[in-house]
């Protein structure tokens, strides 16, 4: 048998139910995460990268507001079919979380030592004592100094950094085969962030399990990832690896993010580049290319009908019409 | 910790300082010359002179205050010249069916109130929720002495399964205790039930859409967990806020309740003596309450406190 | 001339934007069932309160002595109360009375909240003062500080109205205050203040209209809250004096008959329940239409 990916989604849509109407966040997303790699996705804020991740776990309330289409394959199970309370299994043992902002995302009223604890003792049914002994282990990984007494501290007590480490300490505590980490670094100081980026790097190393790194920030992705997926207004639309994403951007919009990336040696005197007008709503899609609004490419194909996800002679995916003729015109230009 | 403390019981000071001077004046709005209100028409002039003496009204008024808020801290409420007898005994003598009422009304409240507010939350929109909702506004739209006299108009008219009136001290027995008293609790407890019921279902749903609950959704803890460990003791604050001012809002409004049940309580005792015009007394009930209010307030600000750790370092 | 077009049309813009948000609450008061709700239970009630008076042939003081505790009939709709008087005009000036202290606390301590709300947030020394003095009367159980004033004042309906807005004022000062504190914090009115705008301009020009919608939606429950009491301190035998009217003490001589007469105390009790059940019916949808946030 070949190897399997440890993920597989596939035409994953994520309905949401709002007082406006049904709303689609995510529209036919397929992937797959490869074991001990570091996938990146990167997008705007509203491209539904967090709620592809989200979802993944099931985290939204699916009796009132969501509905999920498509497959989710992880250790030959899909996750979509399965009950609430194997669902509960998977999570926090299997796959693993970690967010944006750890001093929202910690219980305010708990003891960090108590929070990871807590899933110890759900998943591995350790005592509670030996499930201590592997908090402070866990927080030692994560390079917490002293933390056989940090583990008796509140999430306020604890620097923004150390908050966040002691997030990771508490999402790798049960050994998950995969972690998914939604904007880790976002909401940290710049050397702060590096340190984390640091240790999830050492930890994928070191603990095999692979990683799905969800970030706006494509600096982020160059340092981590092994290959990206960008995704805008719900979809994907390229996906390559890290090398061929940065030295050869297929898809406008990811040139556009590229171009807005600041460089120490650029040219000071022209303007940083901006990608022009706005994501629009997800109650208003548009027909055709999602990005055909803001495309400088955009023709009146791309206005009536989407471009598919299609792979091109690089190994890359894209979803665009014109790919192959904007080369050309660039490598006219240079 | 201990800082805490002192800081919240010095900052009663002002509050209670505040309140005493409130209720000195009270006797002193009152329209034409307090002696002559309380002796009526027919006193003679000697008769009224007399009682001002007695009362303390001749001396300048912020001597009276010296006085009469020297006596409080001595324990010294005052004296009933109807009733003959201190304030403080009159007072004593008539707390205990109150403060039965009002204990069991509150426990009511809260073994009631925030069951429901936390099933309602956890069912928003649903027809459940919706029945307990509109149940609640239904609660906090009847005053408790109508409800005491539609209960009464049930139980004690209509199905005749219940006493409708009078008061028998616990002493007689639990049981018949509580089977006077059933009526009363329930006319008195309902508005607090609707209340706190309201109150932790907002508070519930406010947590619930927290940061940390998608964390601990993340990690595998099971739905029933997340709600009772991860979301009540978040919740719990503004409730706990809410019973706490209730139990101040039982005991005034025991006095209400009594006179429908005819229980010889506070709230007898307050109504008769605003017929009688007898101030000290109703100085005194007042000042009372408003004392169990504000200790009371001192208790959840403390237990804020023990509750959750950030107030504790808030207030280093 | 340019700068004069421009103006014209600024205006313009801003009585659309106006009128946009407008439109906006009447569509969204009319979608929140619990608001309309409330309103048509309040409306219906303050019609038959109305029209009463001009359909019922008695008085509210009228005695027919051997018409005595009669139930609901032809001749008297709810029945006569133990002196012989109509209970269904009885109730109609009843509620009219009760409605109209209700409002009259309302308004009163929406006018007195305001002023003082607004003033304290602006200024920080008067702040301390009259949020002490607002703590002092907070920590009063509402219907025992209104009995005290009544035991001193003497109970008439006017007393009972003062009595209530004393009661009442801190409480919506409280909720000026807060809004207003919002507001002066925004960097627009430290602009004004660098500019030298009078306080008096903004306090009211500025800062005002923003603590408007806690403030209407404060005194509904306020409204609603004082009906509650006066009944409560008319039955008492502390507010409204016999022999007028108010629900309160129709309620009272109620209890004395309870066991003969059922119909004088349950149709008083569903009046107040109504009328109170509507203002708090209409004043949770003001307040979900009005602040999306607090829920």
């Amino acid at each position: 048998m070949v190897d399997q990916p440890l993920l597989r989604i596939k035409e994953l849509r994520t309905h949401f139910h709002t007082e406006r109407g049904r709303v689609t966040a995510v529209d036919g997303i397929t992937l797959h995460v490869e074991e001990r790699e570091i996938l990146g996705v990167v997008g705007e804020s509203g491209c539904g990268k967090s709620v592809t991740s989200q979802s993944i776990l099931r985290l939204f309330d699916e009796k009132r507001t969501v509905k999920y289409e498509g497959e989710i394959h992880f250790k030959s199970k899909n996750l979509l079919k399965i009950s609430n309370a194997n669902m509960q299994k998977i999570r926090g043992n299997d796959i693993a979380m970690i967010f944006q902002d750890p001093l929202s995302s910690l219980n305010p009223v708990y003891t960090i030592g108590y929070q990871i604890t807590e899933s110890i003792m759900l998943h591995q049914k350790l005592q509670k004592k030996k499930a201590y002994e592997k908090a402070v282990e866990m927080l030692r990984l994560t390079g917490i100094p002293a933390p056989e007494k940090r583990v008796n501290d509140y999430p306020h007590e604890l620097s923004g950094g150390m908050r966040q480490r002691a997030m990771i300490a508490m999402a790798l505590a049960c050994q998950p085969r995969l972690l998914i980490a939604d904007e880790p670094t976002t909401a940290l100081d710049v050397t702060i962030q590096a340190q984390i980026l640091d240790l999830i790097n050492r930890l994928n190393q070191e603990l095999n399990m692979s990683v799905i790194f969800i970030t706006h920030d494509l600096g982020v992705i160059a340092e981590i990832c092994t290959r990206v997926v960008v995704m805008y207004l719900g979809q994907i639309v390229e996906e390559a690896d890290v090398e061929k994403l940065f030295s050869n951007p297929l898809h406008p919009y990811t040139k556009g993010l590229m171009k807005s990336i600041p460089q120490i040696d650029g040219d000071r005197s022209q303007a940083l580049h901006v990608i022009e007008g706005t994501v629009p709503s997800l109650h208003d899609v548009p027909n055709g290319c999602r990005f055909a609004s803001r495309c400088p490419y955009a023709s009146d194909l791309c206005r009536a009908k989407m471009p598919e996800l299609k792979i091109v002679k690089t190994g890359q995916k894209v979803r665009c019409w014109h790919y192959e003729e904007i080369l050309e015109k660039e490598e006219v230009d240079v | 910790m201990k800082i805490y403390v002192l800081k919240r019981v010095l900052s009663l000071v002002p509050i209670l300082f505040i309140v005493s001077i409130m209720i000195f004046m009270i006797i002193h709005v009152t329209p034409g010359d307090p002696a002559t209100v309380m002796l009526g028409d027919t006193a003679t002039t000697e008769q009224v002179e007399a009682l001002r003496n007695e009362l303390g009204l001749n001396i300048p008024i912020y001597q009276q205050y010296i006085n009469w808020i020297t006596g409080i801290l001595h324990g010294d409420l005052g004296y009933s010249f109807f009733m003959r007898q201190s304030v403080t005994m009159a007072i004593i003598s008539h707390l205990g069916p109150t403060v039965s009422l009002a204990i069991m009304a509150q426990i009511m409240a809260i073994i009631i109130g925030i069951p429901v507010g936390i099933i309602a939350a956890n069912r928003k929109g649903s027809l459940t929720d919706q029945s307990i909702m509109g149940l609640s506004l239904l609660g906090i739209s009847i005053p408790s002495f109508l409800l005491a006299l539609l209960l009464i108009l049930l139980f004690g008219v209509k199905l005749q399964w219940l006493p409708v009136a009078g008061y028998k001290a616990l002493s007689e027995g639990m049981w018949v205790h509580l089977k006077y008293l059933i009526l009363p609790i329930i006319a008195l407890g309902s508005m607090q039930v609707a209340l706190i019921a309201r109150m932790t279902r907002n508070s519930m749903l406010e947590v619930l859409n927290m940061d940390y609950i998608k964390t601990a959704r993340s990690k595998g803890i099971k739905e029933r967990n997340i709600v009772y460990k991860h979301a009540l003791r978040n919740a719990f604050l503004p409730i706990l806020t809410i019973v706490g001012q209730s139990f101040a809002v039982l005991v005034a409004g025991a006095a209400v309740v009594e006179t429908v049940f005819n229980i010889p309580g506070i709230g007898q005792l307050i109504i008769n003596s605003i017929e009688r015009r007898d101030f000290a007394v109703i100085q005194g009930i007042v000042l009372f309450v408003a004392l169990v209010y504000v200790l009371i307030n001192l208790v959840v600000d403390l237990l804020y406190g023990v509750i959750d750790p950030r107030v504790r370092l808030n207030h280093k | 001339m340019e700068a004069v077009e421009r103006n014209a049309k600024l205006v313009m813009l801003k009585n659309d934007l106006k009128k946009e948000q407008r439109n906006l609450f009447v569509r969204r008061f009319i979608s929140n069932k619990l608001a309309v709700t409330g309103l048509i239970i309040i409306s219906i009630l303050t019609f038959l309160v109305t029209i009463g008076p001009l359909i019922t042939s008695y008085g509210p003081n009228e005695m027919v002595v051997d018409e005595r505790l009669e139930g609901p009939s032809s001749a008297h709709w709810l029945g006569t109360d133990n002196l012989g008087r109509d209970l269904f005009t009885r109730i109609v000036f009843g509620a009219q009375l009760s409605m109209g202290v209700g409002l009259s606390v309302a308004v009163i301590t929406s006018i007195l909240g305001i002023v003082i709300g607004l003033y304290a947030s602006y200024y920080r020394v008067l702040d301390n003062v009259l949020m002490r003095i607002c703590d002092g009367l907070m920590s009063l159980p509402g219907i025992l500080l209104a009995i005290a004033l009544l035991a001193a004042l003497g109970p008439s309906t006017k007393n009972v109205i003062i009595a209530l807005s004393v009661v009442y004022t801190p409480n919506v000062a409280r909720v000026v205050r807060s809004a207003a504190l919002v507001v002066r914090e925004e960097t627009y009115i430290e602009a004004m203040k660098s500019q030298g705008a009078s306080s008096l301009r903004i306090i009211w020009g500025h800062i005002a209209p923003n603590t408007l919608s806690p403030l209407i939606v404060q005194s509904t429950f306020i409204f609603a809250n004082a009906i509650i009491v006066e009944a409560a301190l008319s039955f008492l035998g502390a507010g409204v004096p016999p022999p007028d009217p108010s629900l309160g003490n129709i309620l009272f001589d109620g209890k004395l008959v309870i066991f003969t007469a059922w119909w004088m105390v349950l149709f008083p009790g569903i009046c107040i329940i109504l009328s109170v059940l509507g203002l708090n019916l209409f004043g949770d949808g003001l307040r979900d239409i009005l602040d999306p946030h607090s829920n």
